[in-house]
C-alpha cells in the first residue's frame, strides 16, 4: 500500500498530459456530433445510418 | 485537433511539476507521444477535403505535413538542447522547456486555423517565444542585435499584411479560407489590388525569406541556441510558405505581373546564396544560406501556382525542414566540442568522431537532393514546374542545383578530412544521444520516399 | 504631509474629473479641471527636491495656458452659439481651439514637452496617476466634443505624436521619461480613433490604463528608474521581472498580447473608412515605439548572466508582496481572446 502512495507520489505528473488527450477526445468527439446534427439537418447533405455502422460522420 | 492541442498544453503543468532529475525524459517521452499521436492526421488528410476539428481549425494535404512536422521537432528539441542547457539552473531549464512547447502550441494552432485574421495573429505570436529563444538562449552578445533585426524584418512585413487583411475583409466581410475559395474576389488587375498583393506577399517574403530581405536569417541563426536554430529552420520559415500558399489559393488573381518582380529575386537568390555559401567561413551561417537558397525554389515555386509547384514547394519544405534541422544539429556537436564555429578549426572531425562522419555524409547528400531521398523529389517536382512556366528558368535552377551540390561538398570536406587542427588535445566522444537525433532526422526522410502522398499535398487527390 | 491637507488634496484630485466628466456645462467641466490641476500641483512639489518644484511649475504652467485657452474658447463659443452645452460646441474656430486646449492638457503632440519633464521630476506613484487619472476629464471632453471636431486636424495630431513619441523614446534611458513618450504615442492611437468611434477611443484608454498601471507599479515595486538598475532588478524577483518583458511587449502592441487589441480594432476602423495608407503608416510607427520597448526587455530580462551570481544582489531591497500584481499583469497581458465580450459590452 505504501508503495502503491510512493509511486503515485512520485510519478502522478505522467497523468497529466493523457489527461488532456482524454479531454481532447471527448471535445474533439462532441465537436463532431455537433457538426454532423448540423449536416444531418440539410436535405442536400443529409445521409441515413448505414447498417452497421454507429455514427453518421465517419 | 484539440487531442493534440490540449496535451500539448497539459505538458506544460508536466514541466513545472515533475521532478528536477526526471525533468529531461518526462517532457521527452510526452512530447515524443503527442508527435507520434498526431501522426493520426494524416488519416483523414488523404481525402480531398479539409478535415474539420471544430470551426476554427481545420487540416487539409497542405497544413498536415506542417502540423506534424512541428511537432516532431519538439522532442528533438527537447534532447538536442540537453548539452547546452546543462549548466543552467532548473528553473531556467524548465523556462526553456516551456518555451518550447509554446512555440509547438503556437504552431499548431498557426497551421490548422482556418481563418486568416487568426492566421495573423497567430503567426505573429510566434514571434514572442522565438525572439524569447534566440535573445535569451544564445551564446555570443550579438544575439541581441540578432533578436533585433529578426522582430524588426518580421513586423515591418507584417503590419502591412495586418492592414491588407483588414481591407479585404472590409469587402468581404469574411476571411475564413473556406468560403473565400468561393468568392471571385480581386480579379481586376488594378493599381489598389497590385497593391495589397504586395502587401499581403511581402510578410511572407520576408519570413521565407527572399533573397534581398534575407538579412535577418543567417544573424538569427547564428546567434542562436541550437533549439532555436532547428524550430527557424524547420518550421518557421515554412510559415511564409504555407502562408503564400494560402493566400494564393485564396485570392485569384489574374494578371501575372505583379508577381515577377519576387520571382526574379527568388530565382536569382538561389544562385546568389549558393555562392555566398561558397565562401563561407562560419559553419552555421553557411547553412543558414542554403536554406535561404532552398527556400528561393520554395518561393518561386509557390508563385507560378500551378498544382505541381504547390506539390513540388510542401514537398521541399518538408524535406528542407528536417534536412537543415539535421545539419544545424550537426554543426552544434561540433560547436559543444570545439566552442567555435569557424571551418578550418574543425577539420578532420571523421577521425575523431567517426560515427559521426557518417551523420555528416548522410546530411551532405540529403541536402544536395541525392536519389533515395524526397529533396530530390521536391527540387524535381519545383524544377519541372518552373521549366514549365518558362523555358530559360533551367539555367538558373540548374546552375543552382550544381553549386548546392558544390558548396555541400565544400562543407562536407572541410569538416570532415584534411589536417588535424593543432588545438584540440581533448574531445569528448559522441554521445547515444546525439546519435538519436540525427537518427530521429533521417529516418522520417528515408520512410517518407515510401509513401511520398503523404507530403504531396493538394496533388495526390 | 500633513493627513488633514492630504485628506483635501487626494479628495480633490478625484472629485475635479468627477465634475468634468458629469458636466453638461461648460463651465463646471472648466471648474473640474481647475480643481484637479489645483490638487495636484501639491502632490507633484511634495518633495523637497529642486527638481520636483520644477516638475511641478513646469505642469502648472502649461496647464493653466491650457485652461486659460478652453475658457477663452469656451467664451468664444457662447458668443457665437449662445449657449453653455458642451455637446453643442458647434463653432469652428473654438472647437479648433478646444482641440488645441485639451490635446495641450493632455500631453499630445505637438503640446507634449512638459509631460516627460514633468514626469521624470516626480516620484513613480505621481507617474502613474499623471499618466492614467489626470488623462481621464481631457480624454472625456474631447470624446464629448467629437461632432465638430476637424478629422484630418486630429488625425495629424496623432500622427505626429506617435512619431514623437516613438523617436523620443529612443534616446533615453531614464524609464520614467520613457513610459512619457509610451504615453504621447498611445494617446496618438486615442485621438486617431476619435472621431471615428468613441467606443474605440474608450477601449484603447482603458488597455492603455491597465498597461501603464502594471508597468509602472512594477517598476516601482523592482524601484528600476533606469535602464543600468534595470540589469539588475532580476536578483530582486526573478519572476515578476520575466513577466515585465510581456508587458513591454503587450505595450508595444505585439499581437497575442493584450495591446494588441485595441491597435487591430483601431486599424480595422480606419481600414473600413478607406484611410488605409493612415492605417498602414500608423501600424509601422508603432515599430518605434517597440524599439524602446525591446530594449528594455533586453536589459531586464533578456541579458541574465547565464550563472546564478552572488555579488550584485541588492540586499537593501525589502520584498513587497503585491497581491494585485499578478492579476493585473494576467490582465495586461492576456485579454486579447476575450475581444468578442468586449465588443459587445462597449
Amino acid at each position: 500500500m505504501v508503495n502503491v502512495v510512493n509511486f503515485v507520489r512520485e510519478h502522478w505528473v505522467h497523468i497529466l498530459c493523457p489527461m488532456g488527450f482524454v479531454i481532447g477526445c471527448y471535445l474533439d468527439r462532441r465537436n463532431d456530433e455537433k457538426l454532423s446534427t448540423f449536416r444531418n439537418k440539410s436535405l442536400l447533405f443529409k445521409r441515413e445510418l448505414k447498417p452497421g455502422e454507429e455514427v453518421t460522420w465517419r | 485537433m484539440l487531442k493534440i492541442i490540449i496535451p500539448t498544453i497539459m505538458l506544460i503543468p508536466t514541466t513545472t511539476m515533475c521532478k528536477p532529475t526526471q525533468l529531461w525524459y518526462t517532457t521527452l517521452i510526452h512530447s515524443m507521444l503527442i508527435s507520434l499521436l498526431s501522426l493520426q492526421l494524416f488519416y483523414p488528410s488523404l481525402q480531398p477535403i479539409m478535415n474539420f476539428s471544430n470551426h476554427n481549425m481545420a487540416a487539409d494535404q497542405t497544413s498536415t505535413p506542417l502540423i506534424i512536422l512541428s511537432c516532431w521537432l519538439t522532442p528533438l528539441m527537447i534532447l538536442a538542447s540537453q548539452n547546452h542547457l546543462s549548466t543552467e539552473p532548473l528553473s531556467r531549464k524548465r523556462t526553456f522547456i516551456i518555451t518550447t512547447i509554446i512555440l509547438q502550441m503556437l504552431l499548431i494552432m498557426t497551421f490548422s486555423t482556418t481563418d486568416l485574421m487568426m492566421f495573423f495573429v497567430l503567426f505573429e505570436a510566434t514571434l514572442i517565444p522565438t525572439l524569447m529563444m534566440i535573445t535569451r538562449w544564445g551564446n555570443q552578445m550579438e544575439r541581441l542585435n540578432a533578436g533585433t533585426y529578426f522582430l524588426f524584418y518580421t513586423l515591418m512585413g507584417s503590419l502591412p499584411l495586418l492592414v491588407a487583411l483588414l481591407s479585404l475583409y472590409s469587402n468581404t466581410n469574411s476571411l475564413s479560407i473556406l468560403t473565400m475559395q468561393l468568392s471571385p474576389t480581386m480579379l481586376k488587375n488594378t493599381w489598389t489590388n497590385s497593391m495589397w498583393l504586395l502587401a499581403a506577399l511581402t510578410a511572407f517574403m520576408i519570413k521565407m525569406p527572399l533573397y534581398g530581405l534575407h538579412l535577418w536569417l543567417p544573424k538569427a541563426h547564428v546567434e542562436a541556441p541550437i533549439a532555436g536554430s532547428m524550430i527557424l529552420a524547420a518550421i518557421l520559415l515554412k510559415l511564409g510558405g504555407y502562408g503564400i500558399i494560402r493566400i494564393m489559393s485564396t485570392t485569384n488573381f489574374l494578371s501575372k505581373t505583379p508577381y515577377y518582380p519576387f520571382m526574379i529575386l527568388a530565382l536569382w537568390g538561389i544562385i546568389m546564396t549558393s555562392l555566398i555559401c561558397l565562401r563561407q567561413t562560419d559553419l552555421k551561417s553557411l547553412i543558414a544560406y542554403s536554406s535561404v537558397s532552398h527556400m528561393g525554389l520554395v518561393t518561386a515555386a509557390t508563385l507560378t501556382q500551378t498544382e505541381w509547384a504547390y506539390t513540388g514547394a510542401i514537398t521541399l519544405m518538408i524535406a528542407h525542414g528536417l534536412t537543415s534541422s539535421l545539419l544545424f544539429c550537426l554543426a552544434n556537436t561540433n560547436y559543444e566540442r570545439i566552442h567555435s564555429r569557424t571551418l578550418l578549426l574543425t577539420q578532420n572531425m571523421q577521425l575523431l568522431l567517426p560515427l559521426m562522419g557518417t551523420w555528416w555524409l548522410l546530411a551532405s547528400l540529403t541536402n544536395m537532393a541525392l536519389p533515395p531521398t524526397i529533396n530530390l523529389m521536391g527540387e524535381l517536382t519545383i524544377i519541372t514546374s518552373l521549366f514549365n512556366w518558362s523555358n530559360t528558368t533551367i539555367i538558373i535552377t540548374g546552375l543552382g542545383t550544381l553549386i548546392t551540390a558544390i558548396y555541400t561538398l565544400h562543407m562536407f570536406s572541410s569538416t570532415q578530412w584534411g589536417e588535424l587542427p593543432q588545438h584540440i588535445k581533448i574531445m569528448a566522444p559522441s554521445h547515444t544521444r546525439e546519435h538519436l537525433i540525427m537518427t530521429l532526422h533521417i529516418l522520417p526522410m528515408t520512410l517518407l520516399m515510401m509513401k511520398p502522398e503523404l507530403i504531396w499535398g493538394p496533388l495526390y487527390c | 504631509m500633513n493627513p488633514h491637507a492630504n485628506m483635501i488634496i487626494m479628495s480633490s484630485l478625484i472629485l475635479g474629473p468627477m465634475i468634468t466628466i458629469t458636466s453638461n456645462h461648460w463651465i463646471m467641466a472648466w471648474v473640474g479641471l481647475e480643481i484637479n490641476m489645483l490638487a495636484i500641483i501639491p502632490l507633484i512639489a511634495k518633495q523637497h527636491h529642486p527638481r520636483a518644484i520644477e516638475a511641478s511649475i513646469k505642469y502648472f504652467l502649461t496647464q493653466a495656458a491650457a485652461s486659460s485657452l478652453l475658457l477663452f474658447s469656451i467664451i468664444n463659443n457662447v458668443w457665437n452659439t449662445g449657449q453653455f452645452d458642451i455637446t453643442q460646441s458647434t463653432n469652428t474656430m473654438s472647437s479648433t481651439m478646444m482641440t488645441a486646449a485639451l490635446t495641450m492638457k493632455l500631453g499630445l503632440a505637438p503640446f507634449h514637452y512638459w509631460l516627460p519633464e514633468t514626469l521624470q521630476g516626480t516620484t513613480t506613484m505621481m507617474t502613474l496617476i499623471l499618466t492614467t487619472w489626470q488623462k481621464l476629464a481631457p480624454l472625456t471632453l474631447l470624446m464629448m466634443i467629437n461632432q465638430s471636431l476637424n478629422t484630418s486636424l486630429l488625425v495629424t495630431l496623432s500622427l505626429l505624436s506617435m512619431m514623437i513619441g516613438g523617436w523620443g523614446g529612443l534616446n533615453q534611458t531614464q524609464l520614467r521619461k520613457i513610459m512619457a513618450f509610451s504615453s504621447i504615442a498611445h494617446l496618438g492611437w486615442m485621438t486617431m480613433i476619435l472621431t471615428l468611434s468613441t467606443k474605440l477611443t474608450l477601449l484603447t484608454f482603458y488597455t492603455y490604463i491597465t498597461l501603464t498601471t502594471t508597468m509602472l507599479l512594477t517598476i516601482k515595486l523592482l524601484e528600476t528608474n533606469k535602464m543600468s538598475t534595470a540589469m539588475t532588478s532580476w536578483t530582486k524577483s526573478p519572476m515578476l521581472n520575466a513577466m515585465m518583458m510581456l508587458n513591454l511587449m503587450s505595450l508595444a502592441g505585439l499581437p497575442p498580447l493584450t495591446g494588441f487589441m485595441p491597435k487591430w480594432l483601431i486599424l480595422q476602423e480606419l481600414t473600413k473608412n478607406h484611410m488605409t495608407i493612415i492605417a498602414t503608416t500608423s501600424a509601422i510607427l508603432s515599430l518605434l515605439s517597440l524599439f524602446f520597448y525591446i530594449r528594455i526587455a533586453y536589459y531586464s530580462t533578456i541579458t541574465l548572466p547565464p550563472n546564478m551570481t552572488n555579488y550584485s544582489q541588492q540586499w537593501r531591497h525589502k520584498n513587497q508582496q503585491k497581491p494585485y500584481l499578478p492579476l493585473m499583469i494576467i490582465t495586461s497581458s492576456m485579454l486579447t481572446p476575450i475581444m468578442p465580450t468586449f465588443m459587445m459590452i462597449m
